[in-house]
């Protein structure tokens, strides 16, 4: 029973594969656009690129509501410790997206004030080169978001997640069940210890009449 | 925080903090409005949260290293930078740009200011709530978008004055592709106007909100449109002409109330006035050489470098030694798209710039912000807050 | 125009120098600009702001300068420039530079004359270490507030970075723009400060 969510099975893989489809085609960016890269995102919004051909459209400026927190812009140290609590901020399952050079690397910013690419803070799932990035280039980056989501499995990533908890009703059961036989023999012992007296009386009592 | 108010009344005030992460103040202002109510009492606002050391950077490079730099600053249109960059070495060496380059500078400055003047009014709309602009606004953009990769190669930043020049010639077509776009940014500039000059919303939300008088916009050093909607006709296009602007037929727009909607609506008949000069320019737009020859200032072509050993050797040179300009110090600024930016520049004659600072608009716009709020609501101070066109690259530097 | 603008800057820079004992910057081969002693300063800006002649009324730009790696510089190591335009008379302009030695970091503030001067004057403090005397709310502008030394010195490393742990709380400042106001704070509100766990120590890749 309990290692039946580990192993796929039908069940699983299509519950993985629905709960994929679901996420990878409605990917809510969070756009921490802080400079030039943010007016690229701009366009790719609109007209001529359209983000909404891959279900992306609906930009949320919190960190509640999105999914992807896209990072476009350069992120000097007065801006790191935001940037960390807004990605702490964001539920689970969440990705991060390095949009352009500045926010992968630091770009030609080389300088006492800006932070050397945002994998110094957070952890990254893509990164996106150019100086600005061109809204092709982060389509590209959102068919590779994609392609990684797709990977993922929601039952192996659950067993991982409650793996721990697992653990421990397993050791909880077993530890549950050895009191529960040392409690049995006790009261077998008790029983036999019992049974015996009685028939020793019974014994005592029948030489008693005989006499 | 519990206060009495001027005649001794016992207040409660909240603070709160909006920002940066807040869709209009763009992840780079930060204000703490103590709030009575929804009324904003006082507010303190704070800067600096894109600061990439802008005058650090450049003392490390060469001259014409520079300009890649000056794209960042105001980044929706980085081609003005390069330009008023350029102008201020080019009147530190004395020298006088071809007709050519003067007039392929006009046509895109003017189509840079039409860029950056859409961006600003679709972006105030959207933070305001309303989409379809922000459409509307984006279609011409693109457009132009679309000519700046032929010309230059690049969509944003796209590097292209150098000092003594232009990176290159345009391409053929190039007049006829800004016919074009001059054509939809006519139509698109009809779009918007029926969304906003009649809209109640929109007017109820912008109209007498975030006044400033004229008087205080000088003092804070305003320039720009910013300054020109409290009725101030200052344009540096007019008031110090460069590169024959003041032989064009066109007008400085001004304001009267210089409220939110009037420092939209001088973008947007900007914009209509930006236009006229463009269609002029490229009238006058005649063939000859965009750069100016002189190897110790503009690198000799590159076709050159396979047959004259002097063009060899300017091209060694500017490469690795870079340019020298004059030893001295200069302050000199251009009209860009939100105001006046300058350059101070110390050169101590050797390749590298010793000092550069840069006189950015959006600094004295933005300082001037928690003035400008105080006694509004707090929605309403998202709505002054695009109207000054607060551009993070500029304002921080 | 050329030769009105041309007796423009002689006439401020003679004036300049015979009121307010400047003399004619030698650097300045482009604009007019004239250096100020450090004591005359605020009057020769109010003389430009308000005299009838000049009517300088917008601070444009401060920039602070440090000659430290300047090539055969001799005076002092630090200095800073004043641009000014006038609105009224277009094409005016003019500016002012005051030489400010390491040993004493003084400069007259003119935030009572222009109020574009508070934010670049902090700039020139925070970049520079400048302390204009006078100025109502000295305090760093564009590096945070956990930063140690001055970035634009020629002696600050270009690539010594700085973390921040955590961001400005700011109430105190809110608390003197109130009383600016005339509004008098009887119970202040309590500092929330950030858990531990909220800091941000440094990088997580080292």
């Amino acid at each position: 029973m309990s290692n039946e969510a580990e192993k796929p099975n039908f069940i699983t893989t299509s519950l993985d594969f629905l709960v994929n489809w679901g996420r990878t085609n409605s990917l809510w960016p969070f756009p921490y656009g802080t400079a030039c890269c943010a007016i690229e995102f701009m366009s790719t919004e609109v007209g001529r690129y359209d983000l909404s051909r891959i279900g992306s459209e609906y930009v949320r400026f919190t960190p509640r509501q999105s999914d992807v927190l896209l990072v476009a812009g350069t992120i000097s140290y007065k801006q790191a410790p935001i940037l960390k609590r807004m990605y702490e901020q964001m539920a689970e399952p969440r990705w991060v997206i390095a949009m352009g050079a500045c926010a992968s690397s630091g770009g030609f910013y080389d300088c006492y004030c800006t932070v050397p690419g945002i994998d110094h803070i957070i952890p990254v799932d893509v990164y996106i080169g150019g100086c600005p990035s061109r809204p092709e280039a982060f389509f590209e980056a959102m068919f590779d978001l994609q392609k990684k989501i797709k990977d993922e499995s929601y039952m192996k990533q659950r067993a991982e997640r409650v793996k721990d908890q697992l653990e421990m009703i397993k050791a909880k059961t077993e530890q549950a069940k050895a009191e529960a036989r040392e409690f049995a023999r006790e009261k077998r012992e008790e029983l036999k210890e019992f049974v015996a007296e009685k028939e020793q009386k019974l014994v005592k009592k029948a030489q008693f009449w005989k006499e | 925080m519990i206060v009495l108010d001027p005649n001794g009344e016992k207040m409660n005030l909240m603070a709160l903090n909006v920002g940066p992460t807040h869709p209009a103040t763009h992840h780079c202002v930060r204000l703490l409005a103590a709030l009575d109510g929804e009324t904003i009492v006082a507010g303190v606002h704070e800067i600096g949260f894109m600061h990439r050391g802008f005058e650090k950077m450049v003392e490390r490079g060469t001259w014409q290293q520079v300009i890649p730099y000056t794209d960042r600053l105001n980044y929706c249109s980085a081609m003005m930078n390069n330009i008023a960059f350029c102008r201020a070495v080019e009147n530190m060496y004395g020298i006088e740009i071809p007709e050519r380059t003067k007039v392929l500078r006009v046509i895109v400055n003017e189509l840079s200011r039409i860029n950056d003047h859409f961006i600003c009014v679709a972006a105030a709309f959207q933070d305001l709530g309303g989409t379809t602009p922000f459409m509307y606004a984006f279609n011409p953009r693109e457009e132009i978008m679309l000519i700046w990769e032929k010309l230059t190669g690049a969509r944003l930043t796209n590097s292209f004055a150098r000092i003594g020049g232009l990176y290159r010639d345009s391409y053929d077509g190039f007049e006829n592709d800004v016919l074009a776009a001059c054509k939809s940014v006519e139509k698109a500039l009809k779009d918007l106007h029926a969304c906003l000059d009649r809209n109640r919303i929109f007017l109820d939300r912008t109209v007498g909100v975030g006044k400033i008088s004229a008087e205080r916009a000088i003092s804070y050093g305003w320039t720009g449109p910013c300054l020109r909607a409290t009725g101030v006709e200052s344009d540096l296009r007019k008031d110090e002409p460069y590169y024959d602007y003041e032989t064009y037929d066109w007008e400085v727009v001004v304001g009267t109330q210089g409220d939110a909607n009037d420092r939209l609506q001088v973008r947007l008949a900007e914009i209509e006035e930006s236009v006229k000069i463009v269609r002029q320019a490229l009238k006058r737009l005649a063939p000859g050489p965009v750069d100016i020859v002189d190897p110790r200032i503009r690198v000799p072509a590159h076709k050159l470098a396979y047959q004259d050993m002097e063009a060899l050797i300017g091209r060694f040179k500017s490469v690795y030694e870079g340019i020298r300009v004059p030893e001295g110090e200069y302050y000199c600024a251009s009209e860009c798209a939100n105001g006046e930016l300058g350059f101070t520049i110390v050169s101590d004659g050797s390749g590298h710039p010793y000092r550069i600072k840069v006189r950015s608009p959006s600094f004295a716009h933005v300082s001037a912000f928690n003035e400008l709020v105080e006694g509004l609501t707090l929605a309403d101070s998202m709505a002054t807050l695009p109207g000054l066109n607060m551009i993070a690259g500029e304002l921080d530097r | 125009m050329e030769a009105n603008e041309m007796t423009f800057a002689e006439t401020v820079v003679s004036v300049l120098t015979s009121k307010f004992g400047g003399t004619k910057d030698n650097a300045a081969k482009w604009d007019a600009c004239v250096v100020v002693p450090k004591e005359y300063l605020h009057n020769a800006v109010e003389f430009l702001k308000n005299d009838a002649s000049m009517q300088m009324d917008m601070l444009l730009d401060l920039a602070g300068i440090d000659y430290l790696t300047y090539p055969n510089h001799e005076g002092p190591r630090f200095a800073v420039s004043y641009a000014f335009k006038s609105t009224k008379n277009p094409g005016r302009r003019v500016r002012l530079k005051v030489l400010v030695s390491e040993a004493d970091l003084n400069v007259p503030t003119i935030t009572d004359l222009y109020a574009s001067a508070n934010w670049l004057e902090r700039e020139v403090y925070d970049q520079f270490g400048l302390v204009f005397t006078g100025h109502p709310d000295l305090r760093r502008i564009l590096n945070h507030v956990e930063f140690v030394g001055h970035p634009l010195r020629k002696d600050y490393p270009a690539q010594k970075r700085q973390w921040l742990s955590t961001t400005d709380f700011l109430v105190p400042e809110l608390e003197k723009r109130l009383e600016d106001k005339g509004y008098k704070v009887i119970q202040r509100s309590k500092e929330i400060m950030p858990v531990e766990e909220e800091y941000l120590e440094g990088s997580i890749r080292e």
